[in-house]
């Protein structure tokens, strides 16, 4: 039995090899990426796919994932109307379109942005030092299986580097189509490095959307924040339900630096999220949030971890999922204090909130702390629809249907509302709010 | 035919039971008070009548306009004109309360094969009830309850009570969390909404609140059932006397 497992994960990876094989063979591929590229299969090699057992995955299986066999994407075509009925009325002029991963110039219009926004392909940008040792550490560090497998294949990423200083009036949307097939599945790897020099400021709104099914979108998105810098970044996942999502998004605060980053999930066959964030120094600031809402067998899993490095952080994360039918979510969370990180003040909230009997929510909030002076809490809840409410909008003469999808709408909403950028409330109330009144109706 | 009667009624949670044999019969233009020591009962009898799911009714029964209450759920009962005003009304965070009251409203109509009012009409009617209750409007663009005093909360549900109209109105201490002031506006709205087609039955604790809403019938209760019924000055002379000279001699 266990000898057949083994070889099936082997004989994956060896399908993933002969994929690699081909790419580095192939056009895409780009010679200044090339190191990268080979360092990145080695790790893959190394760290393989995750066993049922692997400490990052201990909620999330990854089997089938893994024992798809899957092809690289192409660059499309993709259908102009589309794409734009995708684009928030806001982003009008600063809205970045990727295929696939890769940047499409045509579909872009980031006129409304000025000069001091710059966006440039990673296989030009390794040049700067800063960037090709921020490419170079996260192979070196890595352990995420599937960061590494985007290192492996990365060739058409971009930088975004905002100089010293620069703000914008404007959110950036950073809009990642998936082209799906009706034949074999797809694999695209998108890579996005954002570097803030010293009190820059900057909102990004990254959307995840597919044309079809049958594709996996493996994103890597790194952040480096130097001092004073503010990134506000809201995380939109609405790929096609039959899909795969991973994403690992890496970080850096430097002193009084700034991370408030959102995420809203509509979940598919599998949605992960790694985030690894680094408050680096003094003042370093995180916030973090994620919404859900899933039905049928609709999956979103969060894996966090949060190394507070130096003393006077704060990290604030809040978690609201819903979960309906055989919906399954997990939140991991560590929060490590480093020694030396006095006055940290740490606070991690889960709520779950289960629609169903058969719907399934792990959660795991966990702190380890090696400073004496700090502040530091974590809670999670897991509850069903509270009685006493539902009676009392029943007594109003509120149907059961009208009174639960208020209620589960409610729970989820009071988080949708502090997003500050209406476009993207209005697109979660389409994509989230929307499957729980279909639901109850 | 009685709006209401209720026949020999034991309910209460598995395995405990709280109403102990409740029989009482109320007519439409009537006024009703139920008065009795906390913990003997009254919120309980109160709940079994709007629907809670939680109660188990062991025996007897309740009839309601010629149908059986007791086969409807809280929502049908609602909607055929049954109101409870909660003793302690629970907060709502994140749905909105003038929203939701215009869904109540809503939902009657709908009921009554009408068609539903646009936000912009419910508002209108809105201002007109919450004048009348004595509410600030600042209460429409809050979360339903969520962060009210005990006096707003209960000037909310009298509001509710004013939006929906009902035939039967359960107030289960209505009077409790408010100062004289609000009492008294409260009071007047209260008073304004009852007629000879409707029906009142008032729980309370304290006579205050029988100054300004006269009850024809005062019923004490003790124990899970009436000990004693009379008219309305009875309440005076509990007021006067205490519980114990009625409640004693049940025990
Ligand atoms: N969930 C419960 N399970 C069992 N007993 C309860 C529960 N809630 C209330 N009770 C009991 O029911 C009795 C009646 O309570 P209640 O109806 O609220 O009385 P009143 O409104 O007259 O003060 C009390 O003894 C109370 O302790
Ligand atoms: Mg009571």
């Amino acid at each position: 039995m266990s000898g057949s497992a083994v070889e099936k994960t082997e004989s994956q990876e060896t399908a993933v090899l002969a994929l690699h094989k081909k790419f580095l063979g192939g056009e895409q591929a780009k010679a200044p990426l090339r190191s990268i590229n080979e360092a990145g299969i080695k790790r893959f090699e190394l760290l393989k796919f995750p066993h049922k057992k692997h400490e990052m995955y201990t909620f999330v299986n990854t089997h089938e994932l893994a024992g798809t066999s899957f092809e690289l994407a192409g660059e499309g075509p993709v259908d102009t109307a589309w794409v734009q009925s995708r684009i928030y009325p806001a982003c009008k002029h600063s809205v970045a379109v990727f295929v696939n991963g890769a940047f499409q110039a045509n579909l872009s219009d980031l006129s409304g942005l000025g000069d001091s926004f710059k966006i440039q392909c990673l296989s030009d940008a390794v040049v700067d030092d800063e960037i090709k040792q921020t490419l170079i550490d996260s192979l070196e560090e890595e352990n995420d299986v599937f960061a590494a497998l985007n290192s492996a294949f990365m060739h058409h990423g971009v930088l975004i580097d905002i100089p010293a200083k620069a703000t914008f009036d404007v959110p950036v949307q950073l809009l990642y189509v998936s082209t799906g097939t009706s034949s074999g599945a797809v694999v695209s790897h998108p890579r996005l490095v954002v570097r803030l020099g010293e009190m820059a400021e900057l909102k990004v709104l990254p959307v995840y959307a597919g044309t079809r099914g049958n594709y996996c979108v493996n994103a890597v998105n790194d952040f480096i924040i130097k001092d004073g810098a503010g990134v506000t970044c809201t995380q939109v996942q609405k790929d096609d339900a039959e899909s795969w999502h991973v994403s690992k998004t890496r970080v850096q605060v430097h002193r009084d630096g700034r991370l408030f980053a959102r995420n809203a999930s509509s979940g598919n066959r599998l949605t992960r999220h790694h985030y690894e964030i680094h408050l680096k120094e003094e003042g370093a600031e995180l916030l973090l949030s994620g919404a859900t809402v899933l039905v049928h067998q609709e999956q979103v899993h969060n894996f966090i971890r949060i190394h507070h490095e130096a003393p006077h952080c704060t990290s604030e994360q809040l978690f609201k999922n819903v979960i309906n039918d055989k919906g399954r979510s997990s939140v991991d969370g560590t929060v490590i204090v480093n020694k030396g990180a006095q006055l940290t003040n740490s606070n991690q909230l889960i709520n779950n909130l289960m629609l169903s009997d058969e719907a399934h929510s792990d959660n795991k909030p966990n702190l380890m702390i090696f400073a004496d002076d700090v502040k530091c809490t974590h809670g999670t809840t897991v509850g069903q629809i509270d009685e006493d409410q539902l009676f009392y909008l029943k007594t109003r003469g509120l149907s059961e249907a009208l009174a639960k999808s208020l209620l589960t709408t409610s729970f989820v909403n009071s988080l949708i509302q502090t997003i500050p950028f209406p476009d993207v409330v209005a697109d979660l109330n389409e994509i989230l709010l929307k499957k729980l009144e279909a639901k109850h109706a | 035919m009685s709006l209401l009667e209720i026949k020999d009624l034991h309910a209460g949670f598995e395995g405990t039971e709280i109403v102990k044999g409740v029989s009482l019969t109320i007519n439409a233009g009537e006024v009703h008070a139920i008065m009795g020591p906390n913990g003997s009962g009254k919120s309980t009898l109160s709940k079994v009548l709007a629907g809670h799911p939680s109660y188990v009714v062991s025996k007897g029964s309740i009839t309601y306009n010629g149908q059986d209450l007791l086969e409807m759920d809280a929502e049908e009962r609602a909607l055929a004109g049954v109101f409870l005003g909660f003793q302690y009304p629970v907060e709502i965070p994140g749905v909105n309360n003038a929203e939701f009251l215009r869904m109540a409203y809503n939902a009657k109509l709908v009921k009554q094969g009408q068609d539903e009012v646009d936000p912009l009409d419910f508002d209108e009617i809105l201002d007109e009830k919450m004048k009348m209750v004595g509410m600030d409007k600042k209460y429409k663009d809050r979360f339903l309850n969520e962060g009210f005093s005990g006096g707003e909360k209960k000037k909310n549900e009298i509001l509710q009570m004013a939006v929906l109209d009902p035939k039967l109105t359960i107030l289960d201490e209505t009077d409790s969390g408010l100062d004289i002031d609000a009492l008294k506006v409260v009071a007047q709205g209260v008073n304004k909404l009852t007629n000879e087609n409707n029906a009142l039955i008032m729980i309370t604790h304290y006579q205050r609140l029988l100054n300004y809403i006269e009850p024809q019938f005062v019923h004490v209760f003790s124990g899970g059932k009436i000990v004693k019924s009379g008219g309305k000055e009875l309440a005076h002379e509990l007021e006067a006397q205490g519980y114990d000279w009625v409640t004693a001699p049940a025990k």
